[in-house]
């Protein structure tokens, strides 16, 4: 697996990370190790197999359409100071 | 639930200081503790006080909380002084930091959660709470989990038998207070892939991993959301099963909570082993760390097998050649982009940690991540991006989902011939903190090679504490089948 | 792939219907209530951390409802993914949505040409918050954030690129909007249908732009048309077109780039492994066949063969649910053919007339049929009966007691009637001559005294006769 600053890089930003430039250069060969050894998998057949997205079986739970009690507005806002009229604030768009 | 504020708080504690609660001997054992409080003849409340002093003591030394709920345990004790009842009335529980507790700040370990004090009880302290458990407070542990040391923190805990070593984790905090808790004490761990077992191990104390969604998982800040589970830690296997007869069970709240019916496993404790079949998992003896099983570990866990046997319990050697190939590799890809979406939500908005909103979006998020995760986390971060991104995810995400069927079938081969698998927990005994720095991470991640295949397989297992060597806690690993965790209480009570 | 295109313009939509479930996809937060941002909120629509999703039952049986209706085929499993990517409207910086599998797939709408648009697939996914702009997008310092809207369900219906027209997008977006209607899994009044469009046109090599976020089917029409305009300027100027994605302002009716092809999102897909998949069983789609209503197609065959009343009518009734189910309910009562025309042309004239739609309209089917079959009796004039329905749009009484009560019934009286005329002409004398002379619009003149007089209760038809008659004998 070619690991090279470029795509560290891309990683970083589509997961919305600022690495250093220390950070980079520490990462190219540890990320390297790691899917060095997670392309050990190329080695095992699963062809005919299906995946198992969680370890037992698992399926058919769905909820009723039956409305229960929010939280207040005040609750909502509670554990924020980015507040504003009974609204979150975030960070501009553009 | 009402939490005492302010004046009456500060008057409870004001009358709790003038008494002599000092001179209180703590009840150790649970079932008397448990009795005391029903029939009155402690006080409770001072009780309390003086669980929270100790707590403290320890904390101070070995650093096994990020916060000690003294205000919650306080007003859960006068409660409790009040109506005496519930199958843990007055027994302390420590709570790993990423199990949701209403009102107390719950950060799994991380600084991008400060001051995050969830609005609601997760299903099992709920549970908990209603049976008469007091929350002592929540335990530091690895930052969401990420780590098999502990060390993955801002408070790091450090080892009860010597200060100079780890916990073990990621449920170390949980895990260390266990062991040194004076007092009737339960703990909540949780495990991803390993980290209640590998604690318990290091820490000289029983943890139980038990099947993935035996125990709600509703209130748990999430690491990789198919794998992760909470289980009990104790001092004895008796209360392992105690506590889990309280929180095992459908919860209606989440969506991958098992409907299997629970059983009482106190039941199991102690009833006869003889002519169960036990597979030796024989692989993870041998040379799996480049020098091998720490030498100590095997022999210990040999001498418990000949003792299983003079008990006529049968037990033969077996292989795991695709668990014990690829369950390291399977696991960390799936557990890493699980965790990289469950993290994705951390951006300093709506609760946690926040910076001021001068940027954009994109720029407030990215340097927001970027300050308030630890190098950890952003290494799993990268990892989980990367094997979920178009292009790569046929060969690394979806192919380790499929890979996960092919160790869950070897399981069940097994399973069909064995009640239990043994094997050691990890392939080295608690290490220093000086030790570890000399590991890559890929070297980190290759110590989870005996406790990442049943957790990708979300099997129950469990960490038999078989005494010490010089200041090295030993253990051994039992791991059952899906819903088995009633066997794990069988042959752990035979191990002695 | 490479499709192999030759029409002018190449059309494809992606349509987000907001269903009109009780609560959020999931949680069991209220979809709807009062205007205070943030009051329909709880852990999991914020994205708390420690909470988890639950899927609203409801919420599947409404898609499936829609998949059944726009003739998809059903996939056996509802599976949910995560779609990572990071915006400040969304709780949890990701979507839980379906990629893999699809809820149904390959369906259509056809359109009255008889062209049937594909439906390459439907499915679930959860609406992100609401995000305002407090000093407009460009120069605002931050965005405030409403949650009430996160969480809501959406079904997405994503079409092949197989409409021609701008004009051809509407018409599909309005027969879907009346499938909605028929299915009551849509709230007009409540519920918003977006819509994403792609188009490109034949003379840039079928170079695709995708316009963003358009709500109204005015202003999908609109942005394609300026669209179209503006693809064709560019090859007109020699500029090179490249595929982008834009964003359509309302307020200017332009486009606007947001971002080319090479900088798309990643989003990661992974299955949501805090959810389980759902078994669509056989069973399960029968109970919801069983609960289908008749469709719009289906309702047109019955009106025009069953109530037989002329094609275009039963079309332009279909395409109101609430107009379908009235005329199927007066036309047992009273002629279908007279239901028919007093409907499409009466109570639509009235509802256009009071900025209404449909689903607004409070009137009671019982007085509609009390005054119809006073018309159909002759009870009242047309002219009568129109002055009544548009007071029954505004406030509920009963025709019948208020034509009894204001004496409205049409004057039968022809001697009273006759004299009169006569007294009408003889006040206009001149005006008669004119109509003796063959000024047609002299004659409504004279109908137009009496009525008057008669406050509308004349029959408008026998006055006329009447009025021919007198004149002529003169």
């Amino acid at each position: 697996m070619q690991i090279d600053k470029q795509l560290v890089q891309h990683i970083a930003s589509t997961a919305r990370l600022q690495l250093s430039e220390q950070e980079i250069n520490e990462f190219i060969p540890q990320l390297k190790e790691i899917l060095d050894m997670f392309s050990q998998l190329d080695q095992i057949d699963v062809k005919n197999t299906l995946p198992s997205f969680h370890p037992i079986l698992l399926e058919n739970v769905t909820r009723e359409d039956k409305i229960k009690p929010s939280l207040t507005q005040e609750q909502a806002l509670s554990l924020t100071k980015h507040k504003e009229d009974g609204y979150f604030k975030g960070p501009k768009i553009l | 639930m009402a939490i005492l504020k302010g004046q009456r708080y500060y008057k409870l504690k004001l009358s709790i200081d003038n008494n002599n609660y000092q001179e209180i001997k703590m009840i150790t054992n649970l079932h008397n503790h448990i009795q005391a409080v029903h029939n009155q003849s402690i006080d409770i409340v001072e009780y309390t006080a003086k669980a929270l002093e100790q707590a403290k003591a320890i904390n101070k030394e070995y650093n096994y909380f990020t916060t000690i709920s003294e205000e919650l345990a306080l007003s859960q004790a006068q409660n409790l002084k009040k109506t005496p009842t519930g199958r843990l009335a007055g027994v302390f529980l420590s709570v790993k930091d990423a199990i949701c507790v209403q009102g107390v700040e719950s950060t799994a370990g991380s600084k991008i959660l400060k001051g995050y004090k969830p609005l609601f009880n997760a299903t099992v302290i709920q549970r908990c709470i209603n049976e008469g458990a007091i929350i002592l407070g929540k335990t530091s542990q690895d930052e969401f989990g990420f780590g098999g040391f502990a060390v993955n923190t801002e408070i790091v805990p450090k080892n009860p038998f010597n200060k100079d070593r780890v916990t073990g984790g990621s449920s170390g905090g949980s895990a260390g207070i266990t062991q040194k808790a004076d007092f009737a004490h339960l703990a909540l761990g949780e495990s991803t892939g390993g980290s209640i077992v590998n604690p318990a191990l290091f820490c000289g104390v029983y943890g139980l991993c038990p099947t993935y969604g035996r125990v709600s998982r509703y209130g748990l800040l999430d690491y990789g959301s198919s794998l992760d589970k909470i289980g009990p830690m104790a001092k004895t296997i008796e209360d392992i099963a105690s506590l889990l007869n309280i929180i095992a069970g459908h919860d209606d709240k989440e969506a991958t909570s098992a409907t299997q019916k629970t059983e009482d496993y106190t039941k199991y404790l102690n009833r006869p082993v003889r002519k169960m079949k036990i597979g030796i998992i024989k692989d993870l003896f041998g040379d799996v760390f480049g020098d091998g099983v720490d030498e100590n570990i095997t022999k210990a866990i040999y001498k418990k097998i000949e003792q299983l046997e003079s008990e006529e319990v049968i037990c033969e050697e077996v292989s795991m050649p695709i668990t014990n190939k690829y369950g390291i590799p399977a696991y960390y890809i799936i557990a890493t982009a699980e965790a990289s979406t469950n993290l994705a939500k951390y951006c300093g908005i709506r609760y946690g940690a926040a910076d001021d909103l001068k940027s954009n979006y994109n720029e407030y998020f990215t340097k927001f991540r970027e300050a308030n995760f630890s190098k950890e986390a952003k290494r799993r971060i990268m990892l989980g991006t990367f094997t979920r991104m178009a292009g790569y995810r046929d060969a690394y995400y979806t192919k380790a989902m499929k890979v996960r069927t092919k160790i869950i079938e070897e399981y069940q081969h097994l399973f069909k011939k064995y009640d239990a698998l043994i094997s050691p927990v990890m392939p080295m005994l608690a290490p220093k903190f000086s030790e570890l720095e000399k590991l890559t991470p890929a070297q980190h991640y290759m110590a989870d090679i005996m406790t990442a295949p049943p957790n990708l397989a979300g099997l129950p297992h469990i960490n038999v504490p078989i005494g010490m060597h010089n200041d090295q806690a030993l253990g051994l690993m039992l791991t059952t089948n899906h819903f088995e965790e009633g066997k794990l209480i069988q042959i752990g009570s035979a191990i002695r | 792939m490479k499709m192999k295109f030759t029409a002018d313009i190449i059309i494809g939509t992606e349509v987000h219907v907001q269903l009109n479930t009780n609560t959020k996809l999931f949680c069991s937060c209220a979809t709807k209530g009062e205007d205070i941002p943030n009051s329909r909120c709880c852990e999991i629509c914020l994205g708390m951390p420690g909470s988890k999703p639950l899927v609203n039952q409801k919420a599947i049986e409404y898609a499936l409802k829609l998949a059944l209706a726009l003739h998809c085929k059903i996939n056996p499993d509802v599976i949910f993914s995560r779609k990572v990517y990071f915006y400040p409207d969304l709780a949890k910086n990701y979507q839980i949505t379906q990629f893999e599998v699809p809820l149904g797939e390959n369906g259509c709408i056809i359109l009255d040409s008889g062209r049937k648009v594909k439906i390459e697939r439907i499915h679930l996914e959860e609406d992100p918050a609401s995000l305002i702009h407090p000093a407009g997008m460009e120069k605002s310092q931050y965005t405030l954030i409403d949650y009430n809207r996160s969480g809501i369900p959406l079904c997405e219906i994503v079409t092949a690129p197989e409409m021609h027209s701008p004009e051809e997008a509407r018409e599909f977006m309005n027969k879907l909007k009346i499938i909605l209607q028929y299915l009551k899994i849509f709230d007009e009044n409540v519920c918003v249908i977006k819509a994403d469009a792609n188009i490109s046109i034949k003379e840039s090599g079928y170079i695709r732009s995708e316009i963003k976020n358009i709500t109204g089917f005015k202003e999908i029409e609109d942005a394609l048309l300026y669209e179209i305009q503006r693809q064709k300027k560019a090859i007109k100027d020699n500029e090179k077109l490249i595929q982008d994605t834009r964003g359509w302002n309302p307020d200017n009716k332009t486009t606007i780039r947001l971002r080319t092809k090479e900088t798309e999102a990643d989003y990661g897909y992974i299955i949501d492994p805090d959810l389980v998949k759902i078994d669509i069983t056989e069973k399960f789609v029968k109970d919801i066949q069983k609960e289908m209503p008749e469709l719009p197609e289906q309702k047109i065959h019955k009106f025009i063969h069953t109530h037989k009343i002329n094609e275009q009518d039963a079309k332009i009734l279909a395409a109101e649910y609430i107009l379908a189910e009235l005329f199927e309910q007066i036309a047992v009562e009273v002629s279908p053919q007279l239901a028919a025309k007093w409907l499409r042309r009466e109570l639509i004239r009235v509802v256009n007339y009071n900025k209404m739609n449909f689903s607004q309209l409070k009137i009671d089917v019982k007085h509609l049929i009390e005054l119809f079959s006073m018309i159909e009796k002759k009870e009242i004039t047309e002219t009568v009966g129109q002055d009544i329905m548009n007071q029954l749009i505004i406030k509920q009484f009963s025709p019948k007691e208020y034509v009894e009560k204001n004496n409205l019934k049409t004057v039968q009286d022809i001697a009273q009637l006759e004299s009169l005329c006569k007294e009408i002409i003889s006040k206009n004398a001149q005006v008669a001559q004119d109509y003796k002379n063959g000024k047609q619009e002299a004659l409504h003149f004279l109908i137009g005294q009496v009525m008057r007089q008669m406050k509308g209760k004349a029959d408008a038809k026998a006055l006329k006769e009447m009025f021919e008659k007198m004149i002529k004998d003169e």
